[in-house]
């Protein structure tokens, strides 16, 4: 039985075939599609969440199960479930296509949960291949096609030369170590460490990871593909995707950085993590688009995230899971918005989000909670990861960064305060009508809201989570 | 998790009554608008209540920390939900339950958005109680937080003039500060080397040394000295208070200037003493210039409300200076100047509230005459000027007085400035009430009635706070001596 520990990426393959069954089935049928894809997003959610006391080795040891992953997975399934509830009304998408974006979006999911278990450099890099491959071709399936194509191809272009590039860092790891093995890796690295090559091919290798994550430089994507793409698709991008990249930079680098190596790395990151945030925050101040105004907050917040990453501690790790839960909540709450205001799927600019507080004030709420959320004021989620991260930093001595990263929350609470205004001060150009939002999804905000806020004050479960699955992996 | 209720847990409750307030609040509909300023009163009035009854129970014989609260929060960061009442902090609490109360009723005749500004305004308040009890750095940097993001909103939404600008200077300006506290917090954390957040167990002497005493003394100070108008610190200040509606107004100059303050006592003195010592003498330079400059710059205003803005200033750098002598008198006058000054500040924005509804300008030319139109109205506002002239038998003059009395001891020239200040500011606040409510009528206002009963009532309350404390200034003393003495004498 061995196999179960394998169920949800097996669930995820069979649901991705439904869909391929459903793309080919003659006849349009988008109310269909749109049920089937909720029912199974919450089944994975429930199959994930079955699956996450499982341990084991699979494939030659080159996929481990163990808590962290399977976290992970949860978060992902999660992710999943949250943007296919935003989908009910995709009309930027032809309905024609919309088992394939159903298709693409599952399959891209499995490539992720396959990506966070694992361990083998060869592994690593065809499921990390496989979820970009999905999500260039969701990029581009936007109806507009001058916005999606330019996003399209900008995000493939980049995405292969990330790619190529960290292809070139695995092969110098593999050349010098002669290993392909995480586990080998670990065992070896200390011994080479001090060869500029190996550090040079880690950090090569982490490019790929800082793509996905958009840290500065690999950043220049994000602004173009989050406006280009369809609202949903940028919403999964913002979230899931982040965290999948989250997942792998932790392994590798708690793999990588004991010792030695640890040094050279984090005066990498560090530079990194400044100008990561740097750049992203003031970036951010002079957007007027809503979704380039998220896509700048995402580059300042992977600097936050490298905070902890770098601090190469448990502590940290575990601050960098509880944030990475955090940013999928806040970041979605955030898009959620973003997809109602833009009911027929268009791109928002900040002016539009107007008179939202008497639209809909439950929105407005939603978009309050979670724009303080992500200048990480408390008592929210998004305080509390910064805090752990901060606390972890502090442990190895980093007084300036956390100095530094405490500015750059002021700096972005100004466009976030400018985002605030927007939605509760400007008042409508035109009187436009309320907005509806259905019971469900109702309640889906309420829970986000609560989930905002209740696990900013009382973080304790969520953190001991985290510092579990850290526990699996150190 | 662990629980630890020596008795009933009163300081909870007063969170507790905030927060079902917003909960109620949040439910009902907005266009009950009555039913919501209804429930305002009754719950701010329960947090008054209970304030009053943990002053009052409050046993000073015992002293020490009483009434407490303790509640494992996040074990492995040591993070607990602690909250005590002393000497330091009931004064404190019992000011934040009067201006509340008296807030939510100035704000009676509000018709705009009622509920959206109560919600915020109970958040605020919940967040300014939270942090006066609290004994747990984790929880006190999320109150202070949670005090300081509403003002962005009430400010920008409900404020008059230059509102979204001075609502973006003062939240920028404030969450500064908590971009040094928060560093600090996390810096004394790490070095303590005892995973915990509790101020209980971290000041304990020699928890520190004094090079990181000093250090993060420095970066407290000016954290939570923003918040407390410390000059050169406190542009954001007039122009806040300015544009605030009335009730933020009050509670803005009257109890939020004081967390910064109480910031600065609860956690820069008392975890860093030996760094207090080494930065008293700069303390007490920035006070003395606080206070003389802010009596400089009222003296030219001409809109009444920078008018009282100014004299915040000039009055928090009397507290600064109380604090910066490092002695029992210093440490009382400041903490009575504090409670004083929040009561008096209340009543001069409640007041200036009124006539500004009425007359729809703040600018003292203006204005003119107006004690034989609205007489009421008027000696509200006088009485709050002869308490911000210090004059005998009103409260803040028993604060003045003993703060000036210790720093004369340890800092003559600066406490001779500041008492040279004193007399400028008195002269401002003569000419301010000489030119609004005397000499000759502005008949433009001449139909305007003066303040019925019913809405002269939160003034009133303020009125004879200010006149009991002034004439039993030792119910007072009393409790904070309590703290004061045993803390000076702690003291390595």
């Amino acid at each position: 039985m061995t196999w179960m520990i394998f169920s949800p990426e097996l669930y995820y393959l069979l649901v991705s075939l439904w869909f391929l069954v459903l793309s080919m089935l003659p006849g349009v049928n988008s109310k269909r599609d749109y049920f089937s894809a909720v029912l199974l997003a919450a089944g994975g959610v429930l199959v994930c969440l079955l699956a996450v006391r499982s341990e084991g080795l699979l494939f030659s040891n080159a996929y481990q199960i163990d808590l962290f992953s399977q976290v992970f997975k949860v978060l992902l399934a999660l992710g999943l479930f949250l943007i296919v509830c935003l989908c009910q009304n995709v009309s930027e998408i032809r309905e024609k296509h919309h088992s394939d974006f159903y298709l693409l979006l599952f399959v891209c999911t499995l490539a992720m949960l396959m990506l966070v278990s694992s361990v083998h450099l060869l592994a690593m890099y065809v499921s990390l291949e496989l979820s970009s491959y999905a999500l260039y071709i969701l990029v581009a399936l936007r109806r507009d096609k001058d916005l999606a194509i330019e996003a399209g191809i900008k995000y493939f272009m980049i995405g292969i030369t990330a790619s190529a590039v960290m292809l070139f860092g695995l092969a110098l790891l593999y050349a010098t170590t002669q290993v392909a093995h995480a586990d080998d890796m670990f065992r070896v690295l200390p011994a080479v460490i001090d060869q500029p090559v190996v550090i040079l091919g880690l950090l090569l290798t982490l490019s790929g990871f800082f793509f996905k994550l958009a840290v500065f430089p690999f950043h220049f994507w994000a602004p173009d593909v989050y406006q280009g793409a369809t609202n949903q698709v940028t919403a999964y991008i913002a979230t899931a995707s982040k965290v999948a990249a989250i997942a792998l930079l932790i392994r590798m680098v708690a793999t990588a950085g004991s010792g030695a190596a640890g040094n050279y790395l984090a005066h990498a990151l560090v530079t990194l993590a400044i100008v990561s945030m740097t750049v992203g925050n003031l970036a951010a101040i002079v957007q007027q688009d809503m979704k380039r105004l998220l896509a700048y907050s995402t580059v300042a917040h992977a600097g936050y995230l490298l905070i902890g990453i770098l601090s190469m501690n448990p502590a940290g790790y575990g601050g960098v899971i509880f944030y990475a839960a955090a940013l999928l909540i806040m970041k979605f709450s955030a898009f959620l918005v973003v997809v109602k205001v833009a009911d027929d799927g268009r791109n928002i600019q900040i002016q539009e989000l107007a008179g939202l507080h008497q639209r809909s004030p439950l929105l407005a709420m939603a978009l309050m909670v979670s724009i303080f959320s992500l200048a990480g004021i408390p008592p929210t989620i998004g305080f509390s990861a910064k805090l752990f991260v901060f606390l972890a930093a502090m442990e190895q001595g980093y007084f300036t960064l956390v100095l530094i990263a405490m500015i750059n929350v002021l700096i972005s609470l100004y466009y976030y305060l400018l985002v605030l205004k927007a939605a509760y001060l400007l008042k409508p150009d035109a009187s436009l009508p309320e907005l509806q939002l259905s019971p469900p999804l109702k309640l889906l905000t309420g829970v986000l809201i609560l989930a905002m806020i209740g696990l900013g004050i009382y973080p304790t479960f969520l953190l001991e989570l985290a510092e579990a699955a850290v526990r699996a992996l150190v | 998790m662990q629980m630890a209720f020596a008795e009933f847990p009163y300081l909870s409750c007063i969170l507790l009554s905030c927060v079902i307030g917003i909960l109620m609040m949040l439910f009902t509909p907005e266009r009950h608008s009555q039913a919501i300023k209804w429930m305002a009163a009754v719950f701010s009035g329960i947090t008054l209540a209970l304030s009053l009854y943990l002053f009052f129970a409050y046993d000073r014989g015992l002293g020490g920390l009483q009434f407490v609260e303790k509640v494992l929060w996040v074990e492995s960061l040591g993070i607990t939900y602690f909250n005590a009442a002393d000497g330091f902090n009931l004064p404190n609490l019992l000011l934040t339950g009067i201006v509340f109360f008296t807030g939510v009723l100035t704000m009676w005749e509000m018709q705009t958005r009622v509920k959206e500004f109560f919600l915020l305004y109970f958040v605020m308040v919940s967040g300014v109680f939270g942090l006066f009890m609290s004994m747990d750095l984790f929880f006190i940097f999320v109150w202070y937080d949670v005090s300081l993001f509403p003002m962005y909103l009430l400010i920008a939404v409900w404020g008059t003039t230059r509102k979204e600008y001075a609502a973006m200077k003062l939240t920028l300006y404030l969450l500064a500060g908590s971009a040094l506290i928060l560093p600090a917090i996390v810096y004394l954390f790490v070095k303590s080397g005892l995973n915990t957040f509790d101020i209980v167990a971290l000041m304990q002497p020699g928890t520190f040394s004094a090079a990181q005493q000093k250090f993060a003394f420095i970066l407290l100070f000016i954290g939570f000295g923003i918040l407390a108008a410390v000059w050169p610190f406190h542009t954001w200040s007039p122009v806040g208070h300015v544009a605030a509606p009335h009730a933020v107004s009050m509670v803005h100059a009257g109890v939020l200037m004081k967390i910064g303050a109480f910031g600065v006592l609860r956690v820069a003195i008392f975890l860093c003493p030996e760094g207090w010592k080494y930065w008293s003498t700069l303390m007490a330079s920035l006070a003395a210039v606080g206070i003389i400059y802010g009596a400089l710059a009222g003296l030219r205003q001409t809109d009444l409300k920078y008018v009282i803005g100014y004299s915040s200033v000039s009055h928090m750098g009397i507290v600064g200076l109380g604090l910066a002598t490092v002695s029992v008198d210093g440490l009382n006058g400041a903490i009575f100047q504090m409670f004083a000054h929040g009561v008096m500040t209340a009543l001069f924005f409640s007041s200036v509230g009124y006539i500004y509804d009425r007359t729809h300008t703040k600018a003292i030319d203006e204005l003119g005459g107006l004690s034989r139109i609205m007489p009421v109205a008027s000696t509200y506002f006088i009485v709050a000027a002869m308490a911000s002239m210090g004059i005998p038998c009103l409260a803040s003059f028993w604060g003045e007085l003993v703060v000036f009395i210790s720093a004369f001891k340890v800092y003559p020239f600066r406490g001779v400035m500041a008492v040279a200040a004193l007399v400028v500011s008195a002269l401002f606040m003569l000419r301010v009430v000489q030119k609004t409510f005397y000499g000759p009528k502005n008949t433009q206002y001449e139909q305007l009635p003066d303040v019925p009963f019913r809405l002269g009532i939160p003034r009133m309350i303020l009125i004879v706070v200010l006149v009991f404390f002034g004439l039993f200034p030792s119910l007072l003393f009393d409790v904070i001596d309590t703290a004061t003495i045993p803390f000076i004498n702690g003291l390595p």
